[in-house]
């Protein structure tokens, strides 16, 4: 207890009640809001793989209908054969072309030869039958070759998208209507697309130039080098088909993209969302539970906190009111009205401080009253709990005084240790033999001891008791005397004893206190003592005649002791009564 | 940036007379509503560089508010466009525009033909310019590239200048006899150079010949067509030029009354009774440079905005002149017709 600090063990033990309880409510709250975030995480990239990619296939087919709307005009021009005339008609067909399809910039309409026909443009002047043999044309030549031919994006002075778009007819005599299709018009097309809140599409062509953007102003620029981000953006989900991809736009921002191919032209659609709007919703959700997570924690440290506040609490109450009752403090009450054990464990503490209050206070008692109590008696009136025995009052005592003969002049010659020696075997002797009597011993004095019968405890036949007490006394201290006296040393042991009525009691100060008998008994039996010589036990005339003959006496001369105006008469026990 | 200046006794002499009411107006508006002078004032301000007055200038400026609300400015809420009007006497273009200039501008805006853009430009190479012309922007020496503009300016360029040979095209188809063709030249226009020969060379491919007219002011324009009448050209067609075309309806009478078949390049001369025209999309291109003027608001730089084409090129069509003047339209022309008046 001494070796370990308090303070360290309660600290330790709150923070293992506190530990476990934060963690019984964090460790849980922890995991759910993890395994929520995944799967949080992994539902939000899952839609919006699915919807980039919906987006992007839509975007695609959307573009794929411009063209195509612009090819199936084309077809129109090319169902009759040349052979067959109607010059005039094919001229208004491709006027009314130019007209109904803004998109294209001019037509050129080229027989089964490849003689040019027919040229109609919005800037340029019209055509017909320039003869310009177009049959190398790649534009006739592809045609030709696969009914439709797709040209290659071409930027018109540095700027403007071009392509040019050549249509066979289904049958080699109808010959090829070759279009020059201005690709800003798809503009009109991309523009509609919407991804999410700002996301958009865009169109890169084979070679990943820009071919249609929401900005109009990022196609026209025709900037290879500035484009370079959205063909690391395509190669980047080329490799990965069918799966949105984050990577970056032309600004440099973060963006989650998916692409889908525009067949026969080559080209890709991408459609992009920047990526902080795109898991703006998942970012939502994660800030939320992030927001749970940090006040279940607050709430579980505060629970927590609280709780083994609680259980260290009256365990540290319990251990201070243990450690001062410890101390000797009986009188300190552990305070807890915590309902529970601890407080039924505070209850014990307390019934066991009161116990040990109570017994200290009697063994206080007891050793009190031992010193002037045969232990028995002081037992008894210990156990009886009353104390009143040791009141003042006037008794019929007998008082019996001691002492030796001669000490005085042995402890001048004799040195201190055997002085210490001598009195202690002797007053030892004394005490055992007024304890067996069940006499009280008053005091000692020097030599000499005093010892009451009768009081505080009365016991029959006083005097008689006495009498037995002295002879053992004598007995007792004539065997002691014979083992201490020399040859320069006479020793020797005399007894006196007086009956009648004393006043007894507890006589004391604050700081000690004796129980005496004062009166005239107690003169008259220090007279006696003072007069009795070795081996002689003196008594007067009351405790003589209170024996009643029972112990031989031998009535002596009456003589003159000191503080008595008559000579008294002195009674000696036979055998004893003269050295 | 002052706004609200005082009229001053000069005002009332200069030239910009719709500049001076807005001015005056504005005077007005600080008088009774001192407190919001300070809101006003924090406006963006947009130079805008007229040719003409505000009257023949209507259409072509609800155009560009019509872009500069597609970028989300609105006149008067969060810009303030400050005008200059030369009514039509362009040589006063270069003064007006170096008065725009004197301002810490945002930006300057000079529509309606190479006239305006090169007085704007002449003024400022540190005002963003955005135009609106309808020549070669390139060939004008206003921008190096149309992808990189470079400079201060950028802006929207119309085929109208390029197409001055199909309206010779489309006239020949109207009145597809005659031999001669006059065309109306105004010599005075940075582009009329190339738009004669581009015409020559056009009359030379459809085997015509040409009866150049020239016309720099609205007295010239009675003489024009009494020249045609007298030369017996199959009708007159007027080059791209901006003079001409904003004044479509004073024109659209002259010929009606001159009895003189005539194409011009702005829909307004068939809408005021002419026979027809061909020629890029004024709405659309104004439109447009409203955009690009407030993106330049935005803070983006002309250099980088590249200069855009429009796409469209327009054939208006009146019939009713048409029988005024006994032709009939042949179905070429009826079907190439984005529009016919009746």
């Amino acid at each position: 207890m001494k070796a370990e600090p308090g303070p360290r063990r309660r600290t330790s033990l709150f923070w293992k009640y506190f530990s476990l309880l934060f963690a019984a409510v964090v460790v849980p709250l922890l995991i759910a809001g993890a395994s929520e975030a995944w799967l949080g995480y992994r539902d939000a990239r899952a839609r919006l793989n699915e919807l980039l990619n919906a987006e992007a296939r839509l975007a695609a087919v959307k573009i794929e209908d411009f063209l195509d709307a612009i090819r199936a005009q084309l077809g129109w021009t090319v169902q009759l054969p040349w052979s067959e005339g109607g010059g005039d008609r094919r001229r208004l067909d491709a006027l009314r072309l130019l007209r109904q399809v803004p998109a294209v910039l001019s037509l050129t309409l080229v027989d089964a030869d490849g003689e040019e026909r027919l040229f109609v443009s919005r800037i340029g002047l019209n055509r017909i039958d320039s003869g310009n043999d177009l049959s190398t044309d790649p534009a006739v030549e592809g045609a030709q070759a696969d009914s439709v031919w797709y040209g290659p994006v071409r930027f018109l002075d540095g700027s403007e998208p071009f392509m040019t778009m050549a249509v066979a007819g289904n049958r080699s005599s109808v010959g090829v209507a070759v279009a020059e299709v201005n690709l800003k018009f798809i503009w009109d097309v991309v523009s509609e697309i919407q991804v999410g809140r700002t996301g958009n599409a865009l169109v890169l062509d084979r070679p990943g130039r820009l071919v249609a953007h929401p900005d109009i102003n990022l196609v026209l620029r025709a900037d290879e080098a500035g484009q370079r981000p959205l063909q690391d953006l395509r190669a980047i989900l080329l490799t990965r088909p069918g799966e949105a991809e984050t990577g970056r736009d032309i600004a440099g921002n973060m963006v989650l993209a998916a692409m889908a191919p525009i067949p026969g032209v080559d080209w890709s659609v991408i459609v992009k969302q920047p990526l902080s709007e795109a898991f703006a919703p998942l970012y939502g959700a994660l800030w939320r539970t992030a927001a749970l997570l940090v006040g279940g924690a607050a709430l579980a440290a505060v629970l927590a906190w609280w709780l083994a506040q609680r259980m260290t609490g009256p365990i540290r109450v319990l251990e201070e009111g243990v450690t001062r009752i410890g101390a000797g403090q009986f009188d300190h009450r552990i305070e807890l009205a915590t309902g529970d054990e601890f407080e039924r464990l505070a209850k014990r503490f307390n019934e066991m401080a009161a116990e040990l209050a109570v017994s200290q206070e009697r063994s206080q008692r007891i050793s009190r009253l031992r010193r002037f109590l045969a232990p028995q008696v002081a037992e008894l009136v210990d156990r009886s709990g009353d104390d009143s025995v040791l009141d003042g009052r006037r008794v019929e005592v007998v008082v019996v005084f001691c002492d030796l003969r001669g000490f005085t002049s042995f402890a001048a010659r004799a040195d201190t240790a055997t002085i210490i020696e001598v009195l202690r075997d002797y007053y030892d002797m004394l005490e055992r033999v007024v304890n067996a009597h069940q006499a009280t011993l008053v005091n000692f004095f020097g030599d000499g001891a005093m010892v009451l019968v009768n009081a505080p405890v009365s016991v029959p036949n006083p005097a008689l008791r006495a009498i037995a007490m002295a002879g053992d006394m004598q007995t007792g201290v004539q065997a002691l005397l014979a083992g201490w006296r020399t040859a320069e040393h006479e020793l020797g042991f005399g007894i006196g004893l007086a009956m009648g009525p004393a006043t007894v009691g507890r006589i004391g100060s604050q700081g000690r206190l004796d129980y005496t008998a004062v009166g005239n008994v107690v003169n008259l039996a220090s007279r006696l003592c003072a007069s009795a010589e070795d081996k002689q036990i003196l008594l007067d005339r009351v405790a003589a005649g209170a024996i009643e003959a029972k112990t031989p006496l031998v009535e002596l001369d009456p003589r003159n002791l000191k503080g008595f105006d008559q000579p008294v008469p002195v009674f000696a026990v036979r055998g004893n009564e003269s050295p | 940036m002052r706004l609200a200046r005082p009229p001053s006794a000069g005002a009332v002499d200069r030239p910009g007379r719709r500049g001076f009411v807005a001015l005056a107006g504005g005077a007005a508006v600080s008088a009774t509503l001192g407190p919001r002078l300070a809101g006003a004032q924090t406006l963006p301000v947009i130079g805008y560089l007229g040719s003409e007055s505000p009257e023949l200038y209507s259409s072509r400026l609800a155009a560009f508010r019509e872009g500069l609300l597609d970028s989300g400015y609105s006149e008067g809420r969060n810009v303030a466009i400050e005008y200059r009007w030369a009514d039509g006497q362009y040589s006063r273009l270069p003064a007006l525009a170096k008065e725009l200039a004197e301002r810490p501008l945002p930006v300057m805006v000079a529509p309606g033909g190479a006239e305006v853009v090169l007085a704007a430009k002449a003024a400022t190479s540190r005002i963003p310019i955005v135009f609106e012309m309808g020549g070669d922007p390139i060939k004008l020496g206003v921008v190096e590239s149309l992808a990189r503009p470079g400079g201060n300016l950028t802006g929207v360029s119309s085929l109208s200048v390029e197409v001055s040979r199909k309206r010779l095209e489309f006239m020949r188809e109207v009145r597809p006899g005659a031999k001669r063709y006059a065309v109306a030249i105004n010599p005075l226009s940075p582009t009329a150079e190339s738009q004669l020969r581009n015409l020559e060379a056009a009359a030379h491919s459809l085997g015509v010949e040409l009866l150049v007219l020239r016309a720099n002011v609205e007295a010239e324009f009675d003489g024009l067509f009494a020249a045609v009448r007298d030369a017996s050209a199959g009708g007159l067609v007027f080059s791209s030029d901006p003079y001409f075309a904003y004044r479509s309806r004073q024109l659209a009478a002259l010929a009606a009354r001159h009895e003189v078949a005539a194409i011009m390049q702005s829909r307004d001369f068939p809408l005021a009774g002419g026979l027809m025209s061909y020629g890029g999309d004024f709405h659309q291109s104004h439109r447009q440079s409203g955009r690009q003027a407030g993106r330049v608001l935005k803070g983006e730089k002309p250099a980088d905005l590249p200069v855009q084409r429009v796409t469209k090129v327009e054939l208006f069509i009146n019939v009713k002149a048409a029988v005024a003047l006994g032709l009939i339209f042949p179905p070429s022309i009826l079907t190439s017709a984005d529009r016919v008046i009746e």
